[in-house]
């Protein structure tokens, strides 16, 4: 990453960020694209060629047009429910256009196939003779726990409950506030599941005048819609969340990065900061004591790898958001090289709720290393689908089956935690149970918990071709086997659909050079839902002669 | 922390090894193994590690674990008891699975690729030995058109494999920041500004890119990658004063291309346009081939013999008839310490005079003055490297992005990376929009700055006083008259806010290790002489002096400026820097010369026009310079040249003075011959011939040497040791400097006999024992108190990075393809006022004479000023200067020009 670049940046500072520059420019081009190049370049005394390459890498941004006008969601759980893509031609029918975008994931996958329709997500039945139904929220119905009380999907927070925690917030000493996260044992939620309080704990040393707070509400995963959730319905839990870290770490600057293809969490998010600051609980000296705290919410603009906190921080910064090496990590040298933690929506409303109850209470739940709930999204192949809290610990059969009900239609395997989460035989799921440890013993992982059920009738050829497709579509780019061996996959299961036979050394070759070659988790990751289905569906598979498994 | 040799070893393929904390992997690696320990092709030891190709990837295993971990050694630290393996069946299945995904989209032609042999990726290939790409074929960017747009580069998109080391090089080396990489994925490519050709993007052609790309996807016309060399020869720049090492090859005894030198600690592989690129001036069809006599009124071609007997006559008739001090000499920067030191020794020596001077008189004589009185020594305090030491840098007057490159891009890499730059200058160049404080003074206004700057130190006390009672002179007086300086009157007259001053002090007073800098922007005034006194001030009352990333830091302008006047090509001083009017000294310098030397000092260049036009010089022999073009006052200097006897112009090419000579004497570039060039940092460093001479030229220091024979004086053949030898004899400083002692990286003197050298000047004491404290005010230049109410405008020059002062060689090459005229600047509400659009033909007067020029509305100077370079002789910009000069060293006021401007046709 280009420190150079990072720090004259720093000087025009978030309140010139040059995506929200592009953002405006989309929404009505004041000039031409060339002229809001030149411009912004100058402003920011940078090259125009980092400018073109910030602007150039995003899906929402292209002067040519708006992307988004119609836009297709191509995310895995819309393909496992509508896997000849009718919505496509029902879409064209209906418009009398052609579809001008794509999107990776909704958000909408308990109603998929989802689409933008002028930037509103809709989600529509293929058949054209009904109309499509704009759903702005995930309704209660769909919201379901199998605890008796409740810790994120509980009724949403006041603003004077809200304050009552601030005033927590404000009063009680940082290292006090770190004691009952570290006490929680909570573990971040958006898939890696690093221990939060370490984290903050580890931020809260570096010595820094200034320091930031980055949520993560670029939940991208295909399959998952809990951030959603927990941005669009319990807003102040995850703000609430931002602010008790940047009490404990020292920063006074909380940002959201939040994905553009949730626009109706930016609205909810926008009415909370606004009643937080109306009740003076944003600002400087909240409490009329000295901590000063603002949040601000950053729009993204169609990639899914700024969910990764690197191409998360470049994004914000305005450079192109392309994977950075590690070290240094955020905690040490972030956003703009200052320290900063970012965390996941989920985790800061799981701060909120530790600070609702105690972190002795929080990790009472769980087991002994994963404790707390976790959210978990189902998708439309479920009888019950939409969003469960569950206990850490809970076996995976009783969320299949008895919280969501089981499937609508005959399924062969689910995957779990998005694209780079394995997938599992629906005759294999018994022995798992919802933690990062049972996963982990089987060889999978729980990731952000988006479970998308693969139906009987979805060829798995066709599957592991939409998978690499998907890595391909989303590669920063950066390091060869990603951006190469995604392509070449996508390409080897072309061939294979078309009734070419594959080659098991080279497709092992590329898993395993993905797998061990891979800058970040998006090229590391791919390998592993593909070596599942290689596994546990051999059969379905063109294989040349001779292949020894 | 704990015991370092317990806790820094690492177990690396099976042995153990000390390691710094804090590097890499891949780093202790190549310290430990050697540069291709483990294969790469992302990675460049310069830039900040990068993480893409990932084929650095090693098994690493920590203590108390058995299973080993992959991680890319290029951004993974070395953690104390780890072990390393750099080489397994595992790593190399990786590599050479991402060796083939790399080829799955590389064209195979590496037959006739341009740098068969020496591609990274070709090497790397064939380490893991790829036979076959099994993948079929897909997807590909084999069809990207090449991008031949730009004078020298050229782009091969389709050779590119996406490691971004181009880019990162523009960034982290040149800071140009024209490269970014556009899109994204399998898309993703290098683009330059917004997805332009290269030729027409902001492109500063460093050639950065070029020089680490490991593979031809960015080559160059000349194709400086290829194997094809007879020879490879290290030298050093011909250009300006950083001295960059290049690596020229030849092949059939021409230059064939030129590289720059990745061992040099003064360029670390980096150098610039003028240096890589524009050599072609050399063997130009303008170069002359042969000597040329005056005959009736018309240059005619004649042989050697003919003009070298010619001149030893005329000369000796001129000696005879009219003394010695009838004959004068001007001295070349651009040539070696050797030539130098010959041609101030035939004018002591076989003519007896002082007359000699080089063109340090017109840019850097009050720099060499001003610090010899402060610190007894008239040269830069410290090194280039010391960047990396100091917290805030002070440029004033210069342009080094432009002017200094190398240099300057080591500035401006310093600011980025956070340390506090401050810059005065008329101007808003590269530098100062990046700066913290920009001081955009009215040009000839650095006394009435730099006394708001020592104001404010003082007053806030930020005041070395142990530094200033243990080494300074004269700390009293000076803090009772800056005390009593009028501020506000100050910043009226310089046109800076008192508070804009005071914040820079106080960031100057304030830092730990403060450098200066400075070019001709502070020389080239009326009051030359007393800023460079100011700026040492600044240095010496805030203890600045004597440390490493503190000191006075001349930007010495031609290559060898700085070795012309250690030589002795000045009036005043022999070699060494020996006053001659010591009979001492004299008497030192007449054992080597056996000769005996006159103790009258010489006349400075602007006294030898003067002399010339009153009948008192006779004879000029001008060595490698266009006096015509590059002295103020063109016309007084043609007047002056007219009125000689006899002038010899020894040149390379037919220049405007040449064309008034009697006698043209074809030199060589220094690519022709071998010598010494002593950069600005005191170093000097070994030039070494890459081809022959061309048919009919000689190299300068024979032709002394010849007519020093034909004189009647012996002189052995030129040879660079044996001369270095004579000088090591002569020049106290250089006393531990010998031709095979320089070896590759050269020495920055002091030498001592024992042949270690000085980075950093005056450590313990001044050469005179204190330093000098002294106050200057502020005095208004003649120019403008006598013109300006009918010439308004303050017009000041400088050098484009493209052309090298009066663009004799650069004008010769492709360079003109970049940069074909020179412009006037103005300000946007001037140019309104004047009725001036961009583009427009402006007519340009002074009280001398007019210029036309085209005209270009700019923000980065002041209303009132005017701005222009002078490389095309076409348009020379000299026609408008005056004969306005520093009182001590005569050094001309280019910088201060009243001016008028009106459209032309208006």
């Amino acid at each position: 990453m280009s420190s150079n670049i990072s720090k004259l940046l720093s000087r025009r500072g978030i309140d010139h960020s040059l995506l929200e520059a592009f953002h405006h420019h989309q929404k009505s081009p004041a000039s031409s694209r060339e002229r809001l190049i030149k411009k912004l370049a100058k402003e920011h005394q940078i090259g125009e060629a980092q400018v073109a390459a910030s602007f150039s890498f995003y899906d929402h941004l292209d002067s040519a047009g708006d992307p988004r006008e119609l836009a297709l969601c191509n995310g895995t759980a819309c393909l496992c429910a509508d896997p000849d893509n009718r919505l496509l031609a029902a879409l064209k029918k209906r418009h009398g256009k052609e579809v001008t975008g794509r999107v990776s994931c909704l958000g909408h996958c308990y109603a998929a196939h989802a689409y933008l329709d002028q930037g509103q997500p809709c989600s529509g039945d293929p058949a054209p003779s009904r109309e499509p139904e704009i759903t702005n929220t995930i309704s209660d119905e769909l919201v379901r726990s199998n605890l008796k009380e409740p810790l994120l999907t509980t009724t949403p927070l006041s603003i004077e409950q809200a304050a009552e925690l601030i005033s927590r917030i404000t009063t009680q000493a940082p290292y006090d506030l770190l004691d009952q996260i570290l006490t929680s044992k909570l573990r971040g939620c958006g898939g890696a599941g690093f221990p939060t309080g370490v984290k903050w704990e580890s931020c809260m040393k570096v010595e820094n005048t200034t320091k930031f707070i980055i949520c993560n509400a670029d939940e991208g995963d295909p399959g998952a819609f809990s951030d959603r959730y927990l941005l669009e319905s319990q807003p102040l839990r995850v703000l609430t969340g931002m602010m008790l870290a940047g009490r404990v770490i020292g920063a006074t600057t909380g940002l959201i990065y939040l994905r553009d293809e949730y626009p109706h969490a930016s609205t909810t998010l926008q009415k909370a900061i606004s009643a937080l600051r109306a009740a003076a609980l944003l600002g400087k000296g909240i409490n009329g004591g000295e901590f000063d705290f603002e949040i601000k919410v950053v729009l993204g603009a169609g990639a899914y790898i700024c969910g990764e906190e690197t191409a998360l921080i470049a994004s914000i910064e305005g450079r192109r958001p392309e994977v950075a090496v590690r070290p240094p990590y955020p905690t040490q040298s972030g956003l703009y090289g200052y320290p900063t933690v970012v965390n996941n929506v989920e985790t800061f409303a799981a701060t909120t709720a530790i600070l609702e109850t105690s972190g002795e209470e929080y990790a009472r739940l769980g087991s002994t290393r994963s404790t707390g709930t976790k959210l978990i999204s189902l998708s439309s192949l479920f009888n019950q689908p939409g969003i469960v809290e569950v206990e850490i610990g809970t076996p995976l059969d009783d969320l299949l089956y008895q919280w969501g009900g089981g499937f609508s239609q005959p399924v062969k395997a689910i995957q779990v935690g998005g694209p780079l989460g394995g997938v599992i035989r629906t005759d294999q799921t018994t022995s798992l149970t919802l933690d990062f440890e049972s996963f982990a013993e089987h060889g999978f992982v729980l990731g952000h918990g988006g479970i998308v059920a693969i139906p009987e009738s979805m060829p798995m050829n066709r599957f592991i071709h939409h998978l690499f497709g998907f890595v391909a579509e989303e590669s920063c780019g950066k390091c060869f086997p990603c951006r190469l061996g995604s392509i070449r996959g996508e390409e080897m299961f072309q061939h294979a659909l078309d009734g070419s036979p594959l080659n098991p050394q080279l497709l092992d070759d590329l898993l395993l050079t993905l797998e061990q070659g891979s800058l970040c988790g998006l090229g590391g990751g791919i390998p592993l839902p593909i070596r599942n289905i290689l596994q546990q569906f051999s059969e379905e598979l063109p294989w040349t002669e001779g292949r020894e498994r | 922390m704990n015991n370092p040799s317990v806790e820094s070893t690492v177990e690396l393929n099976g042995r153990s090894h000390r390691f710094t904390p804090g590097e890499s992997i891949l780093q202790l690696a190549r310290r430990e193994i050697g540069l291709r320990a483990i294969p790469t092709l992302c990675d460049d030891p310069r830039l900040a590690p990068h993480g893409a190709c990932r084929l650095c990837t090693v098994e690493i295993t920590q203590e108390g674990s058995d299973n080993p971990r992959l991680v890319a050694a290029c951004h993974t630290p070395v953690v104390s008891g780890q072990k390393i393996n750099t080489h397994s069946p595992t790593l190399h299945r990786l590599r050479k699975n991402i060796v083939e995904l790399v080829l799955t989209d590389h064209p195979m032609d590496c037959l006739t690729c341009s740098v068969n042999g020496n591609c990274e990726l070709q090497k790397v290939a064939a380490e893991v030995g790829i036979h076959k790409v099994r993948y079929l074929p897909g997807a590909h960017h084999l069809d990207r058109p090449a991008d031949h747009s730009h004078p020298y580069l050229r782009f091969n998109p389709d050779k590119c494999i996406n490691c971004a080391r181009c880019i990162r090089a523009c960034d982290e080396i040149q800071g140009a920041f024209v490269l970014g990489m556009g899109e994204r994925g399998f898309k993703s490519r290098v683009i330059a500004d917004d997805f332009a050709p290269f030729g027409d993007s902001t492109c500063v052609s460093c050639g950065a890119c070029l020089e680490t790309c490991p593979t031809a996807a960015i080559d160059d016309r000349f194709h400086s990658k290829s194997l094809q060399a007879e020879k490879r020869v290290r030298t050093v720049c011909s250009y300006c004063g950083v001295g960059c090492n290049l690596e020229v090859s030849v092949v059939n005894n021409e230059v064939h291309s030129i590289r720059a030198a990745h061992d040099s600690p003064v360029n670390l592989g980096h150098t610039c346009l003028k240096g890589r690129f524009a050599f072609g001036f050399y063997n130009h069809p303008d170069r002359l081939q042969t000597p040329l006599i005056r005959n009736n009124g018309v240059l005619v071609e004649s042989s050697w013999d003919e003009a070298i007997s010619l001149i030893a006559a005329k000369l000796n008739n001129i000696r005879e008839e009219f003394g010695p001090d009838s004959i004068a000499g001007i001295s070349s920067s651009r040539c070696t310490n050797e030539e130098n030191y010959l041609m101030q020794k035939f004018f002591r020596a076989v003519i007896g005079t002082n007359n000699i001077d080089c063109c340090a008189r017109v840019c850097h004589s009050p720099t060499a003055l001003g610090m010899q009185q402060a610190f007894g020594t008239g040269a830069a305090t410290n090194s280039i490297e010391d960047l990396a030491h100091t917290e805030c840098m002070l440029v004033v007057g210069a342009n080094p992005t432009s002017a200094h490159p190398v240099t300057g891009a080591k500035l401006l890499q310093a600011a980025l990376g956070g340390k506090t730059l401050i810059v005065i200058d008329p101007v808003k160049t590269r530098l100062a929009q990046l700066a913290d404080h920009h001081l955009q003074l009215r040009p000839g206004t650095n006394i009435a700055l730099l006394n708001m700057m020592l104001f404010f130190i003082i007053e806030a006390d930020l005041v070395d006083h142990d530094f200033v009672a243990r080494r300074c002179h004269g700390y009293q007086e000076l803090g009772d008259n800056v005390r009593q300086l009028d501020i506000n009157r100050l910043a009226k007259i310089t046109g800076v806010p008192a508070g804009v001053v005071e914040a820079a002090a106080h960031a100057y007073g304030r830092a730990k290790r403060a450098m200066s800098f400075h070019g001709l922007g502070v020389t080239e005034h009326s009051q030359g002489t007393p800023t460079v006194r100011l700026i040492s001030n600044l240095a010496m009352i805030t203890g600045n002096l004597g440390r490493q990333g503190a000191g006075v830091n001349p930007l010495r302008g031609q290559n060898n400026v700085q070795g012309a006047a250690d030589m002795g090509c000045q009036p005043h001083q022999g070699a060494g820097y020996l006053d001659l009017s010591v009979e001492e000294n004299r008497a030192h310098y007449e054992t080597f010369y056996h000769s005996p030397l006159s103790a009258t000092p010489g006349l400075k260049i602007p006294q030898m026009y003067e002399a010339a036009l009153d009948n008192r010089l006779k004879a000029l022999w001008v060595m490698g310079e266009d006096i015509i073009q590059t002295e103020p006052n063109t016309d007084r200097v043609k007047k002056a040249v007219d009125n000689l006897d006899f002038l010899i112009v020894q040149e390379l090419f037919l220049t405007e003075t040449a064309k008034r000579a009697d006698v043209v004497l074809p030199g060589t570039s220094s690519f022709e011959k071998s010598g010494t060039f002593t950069n600005g940092e005191r170093r000097v460093q070994r030039v070494n011939a890459s081809v022959d001479p061309l048919p009919g030229s000689r190299p300068d220091g024979q032709i002394i040497i010849d007519i020093m024979n034909q004189m009647g004086y012996p002189q052995p053949d030129y040879d660079p040791a044996v001369l270095l030898g004579e000088i090591s004899r002569v020049v106290p400083f250089l006393s531990g400097v010998s031709w095979e002692g320089l070896g590759d990286y050269g020495k920055q003197w002091p030498v001592k006999s024992d042949g270690s050298e000085t980075r950093i000047l005056h450590t313990e004491t001044f050469k005179h024992g204190k330093g000098i404290l002294g106050h200057f005010d502020f005095e208004d230049t003649l120019e403008l108190v006598e013109h300006s109410d009918h010439y308004p405008f303050i017009l000041t020059t400088s050098r484009d990075l493209v052309h090298y002062n009066s663009g004799t060689m650069t004008r010769r090459t492709h360079n003109v393809e970049i940069m074909g005229e020179d412009a006037l600047l103005i300000n946007t509400e001037d140019a309104r006022s004047r009725g001036i659009e961009e583009g427009d033909r402006v007519r340009l007067k002074s009280a001398r004479g007019e210029v036309e020029l085209s005209a270009s509305v700019s923000s980065t100077i002041k209303p009132g000023i005017l701005f222009t370079t002078f490389h095309f002789p076409e348009k020379n910009v000299n026609h408008l200067t005056s004969d306005v000069a520093d009182h001590q060293t005569l050094c001309p006021e280019y910088k201060v020009v009243a001016t008028d401007i009106e459209r032309v046709g208006a």
